[in-house]
């Protein structure tokens, strides 16, 4: 009898049904909406109103602030945790990073409660700062999806480069600026990656938080549930597009990177 | 070529190794998907946690005036499918779903899931007739001579009355949907920051005095009604307007009113009240009140009724008041899919008796005592209802501060009935008891709110998204 024999690329299918049915074809499908009317003609008008009207465009805007205040104060606070995780001198590094990570165990809707009650404690009434309470929402949520990639890339960084340029006269700022941060891009554009499109679409962390700030992805859930499915489709494939061209910017920028350090390169 | 075919060959070796494989799985998962029934496959969709699931502690049995005792040992479906059987002596088997919102319903409907009895809002039931996809209940369901029609029987005449006043295409809402539970919609505040008489104004939600101290409702209607409220509460309260011959048409047609003038200003008023309010809430505005982050919500009487209880049980006291001028009468109903049933006798008389073993008394004593709602059924001949209403709400006899809420209207049809009106403590007639059972002027102000056609709500919800979404203009200044 004959051996069953399973090439390489035969490995591949699971995913790549997985991929075509759960990717691909509903992918097909969102686009099809977004460019359709009730009766399935082709339709730019849910395409021009998104751009044509104040209100779409300034919770577009809105969403991006929201979105890059995030990665900001996310990039912040994950960066310094990052670095010194990675390089300080500690006995149970795996256990301080288990403690950073230890967040993300916890389930959000009990988080969220919990960050809700401390707000309220600090500032009394949340509904007075929504842009600053969502940023501090979002922000608590994804710093794990920041702290992870930029650890990893920081920690992959031999000592000998760092020893190598005080050696050759670099005080600590210069190599901190000339040697470490740009080795560790690659780390912090998949953690920027990482945080960005949540921030600007996952309202579910702001319904639990404190529900008025209203951007691209309550947008989406209020078309679903008003059942435009047109609406909600054409912003869907918005933000794909926001995002796409976000990753391809990010990738050309790290592309640079990598050659002109490439001197150092491993 | 030769070599070619060869090739070709072991490809569809793997080819069919692959095919097996992908058949074998999905050989697998249709069998675990579709174990074999007999009798009858009865497919309900209700709301999520608005049936009685059972398994009572002991000290939640409830021991009405009369000695019977109602108590929650299975959960509501499985008593119905135990009673079907020796009732009628056939085996069924209920498939129970659940929704979050009537669009929810409306889109798993749309995108081919099949019920045979849901339990949507009374606007979603008259999409669904408008639309053709619910069918009426049969003749023998409204008989009131059956022994098992527990609904026929039972229901409020109150209720039913208004059901049969709402129309669609010349057919009453009575005939198709069969009332599950009802209510008004108003303002569950905390009375130590709020009097009576702000919480019964639909003002309140833009009052200054109360700036970010209330969360609204995030639903489209519940808003568009408050605001419609808002806007006409002047002319609706006016003696003249009031005592005119065809006051409830008149009110219903303003409060409905959906022209686009109308719906422009909704949306300026909705656009203040964006500005003055806490949030519009998904789910935290009860514990927001209990927690007394904010001072008022608006509310379902149902929720309130929930929210007053726990508030309580943390030593916070909550009210439920509804605005003078006008509110809404809500309900959802039980009804019956054209697409589930197709026709089949057995599967709708299956699905009628479901409906009537929810409406027996001491299912509809258990059901609100889970739930907190009110059920649309008052029990007819039988006053079990009665008797748990007075035993939820009723004062004792060396209780002082009571008061006389007469409940005549809504268990017989007659306001003056003397075997319904209730010696209830005071503090339960702005309370539980309000929210429960609304006195009998309440609901003389009260409208039914209709379902908009296709134009008028795509108008409404684009009305939504502009006062929901950022204005650009208020990036400039920073």
């Amino acid at each position: 009898m004959k051996k069953i024999h399973f090439s390489r690329s035969s490995l591949g299918i699971p995913y790549g049904i997985f991929l075509v049915l759960f990717v691909v074809f509903p992918l097909l499908i969102i686009l099809f909406y977004a460019f359709t009317d009730g009766q399935g003609r082709f339709s730019a008008e849910n395409f021009i109103f998104f751009f044509s009207n104040g209100k779409t465009l300034g919770t577009l805007a809105y969403s991006l602030g929201i979105a890059a205040s995030t990665t900001a104060a996310s990039l912040l606070l994950a960066y310094p945790a990052a670095f010194i995780l990675a390089k300080g001198r500690f006995r149970r590094r795996p256990v301080l990073l288990m403690l950073f990570i230890l967040p993300m165990w916890i389930n959000f809707t009990l988080r969220m409660t919990a960050l809700k009650e401390i707000l309220t404690v600090i500032e009394k009434n949340l509904a007075y700062y929504p842009f600053m309470n969502t940023v501090i929402g979002m922000t608590y949520d994804f710093l794990p999806f920041m702290i992870l990639p930029v650890y990893n890339s920081i920690a992959k960084i031999d000592d000998s480069y760092a020893e190598a340029a005080m050696d050759l006269g670099a005080k600590p700022a210069q190599v901190f600026l000339k040697v470490m941060l740009p080795l560790s891009v690659p780390g912090i554009i998949s953690g920027v990656m990482m945080v960005f499109l949540p921030a600007m679409t996952n309202y579910v962390v702001l319904d639990m938080l404190y529900n008025s700030t209203y951007i691209m992805g309550s947008l989406i859930g209020s078309y679903f549930s008003a059942y435009d499915w047109h609406n909600g489709s054409l912003i869907s494939m918005i933000l794909l597009a926001i995002i796409l061209g976000f990753s391809l910017c990010s990738r050309e920028f790290a592309g640079q990177k990598e050659e002109r350090t490439g001197g150092i390169r491993i | 070529m030769p070599d070619k075919r060869r090739k070709r060959g072991t490809g569809g070796m793997k080819q069919a190794i692959r095919i097996a494989i992908l058949g074998a799985f999905l050989l697998f998962a249709s069998g675990c998907a579709a174990p074999k029934e007999d009798g009858i496959v009865l497919r309900v969709a209700n709301w999520e946690e608005y049936i009685d699931e059972g398994d009572w502690d002991k000290e939640d049995e409830i021991v009405l005036g009369d000695g019977t005792s109602v108590m929650g040992v299975n959960p509501m479906v499985e008593d119905f499918t135990r009673w079907y059987q020796e009732t009628y002596g056939e085996k069924v088997t209920v498939e129970y779903s659940t929704f979050g919102t009537n669009e929810d319903l409306y889109n798993q409907l749309a995108i081919g899931d099949r019920f045979d009895v849901v339990c949507p809002s009374e606007y979603m039931i008259m999409k669904l007739m408008a639309e053709g996809k619910v069918q009426p209940f049969s003749e023998e369901f409204f008989d009131m001579g059956t022994e098992e029609n527990y609904y026929a029987k039972g229901v409020s005449p109150y209720i039913y009355q208004r059901l049969k006043q709402q129309k669609i295409q010349g057919c009453a809402l009575a005939e198709y949907a069969a009332c599950y539970m009802w209510g008004t919609l108003g303002f569950v505040y905390n009375p130590d920051r709020i009097t009576k008489e702000e919480a019964s104004d639909w003002n309140l939600l833009r009052s200054r005095k109360f700036y970010k101290q209330i969360t609204v409702k995030d639903s489209v209607r519940d808003c568009y009604f408050a605001a419609a409220g808002m806007l006409h509460q002047k002319e609706v309260s006016s003696e003249k307007f009031r005592n005119a011959a065809d006051y409830p048409e008149r009110l219903s047609e303003k409060l409905n009113d959906a022209s686009p003038e109308t719906i422009s200003r909704i949306e300026q008023l909705l656009t203040e009240v964006k500005e003055n309010s806490y949030s519009f809430e998904t789910d935290s505005g009860k514990s927001d009140l209990v927690t007394q982050k904010v001072s008022a919500n608006l509310q379902w009487s149902g929720d309130a009724v929930y929210s007053m209880e726990q508030a309580a049980e943390d030593g916070v006291t909550l009210k439920y008041a509804v605005p003078d001028s006008c509110t809404n009468l809500w309900f959802d109903g039980w009804c019956l899919l054209r697409e589930g049933i197709e026709g089949d006798r057995e599967k709708q008389h299956a699905a009628e008796a479901f409906v009537n073993f929810l409406s027996r008394p001491d299912n509809v004593i258990r059901n609100m005592n889970y739930i907190g709602y009110t059920s649309a059924v008052a029990g007819g001949e039988d006053d079990l209802v009665y008797q748990y209403a007075e035993w939820c709400y009723g004062a004792d006899e060396e209780q002082k501060d009571t008061v006389e809420y007469p409940l005549g209207y809504f268990f017989s049809g007659n306001p003056q009935d003397k075997r319904y009106i209730m010696t209830a403590e005071k503090e339960q007639s702005d309370g539980e008891l309000f929210s429960q059972y609304p006195p009998e002027d309440v609901l003389k102000r009260s409208v039914v709110m209709a379902y908009f056609d296709a134009v008028t709500n795509k108008r409404i919800n684009r009305m939504w998204t502009n006062v929901r979404c950022f204005d650009i203009k208020n990036l400039i200044p920073w």
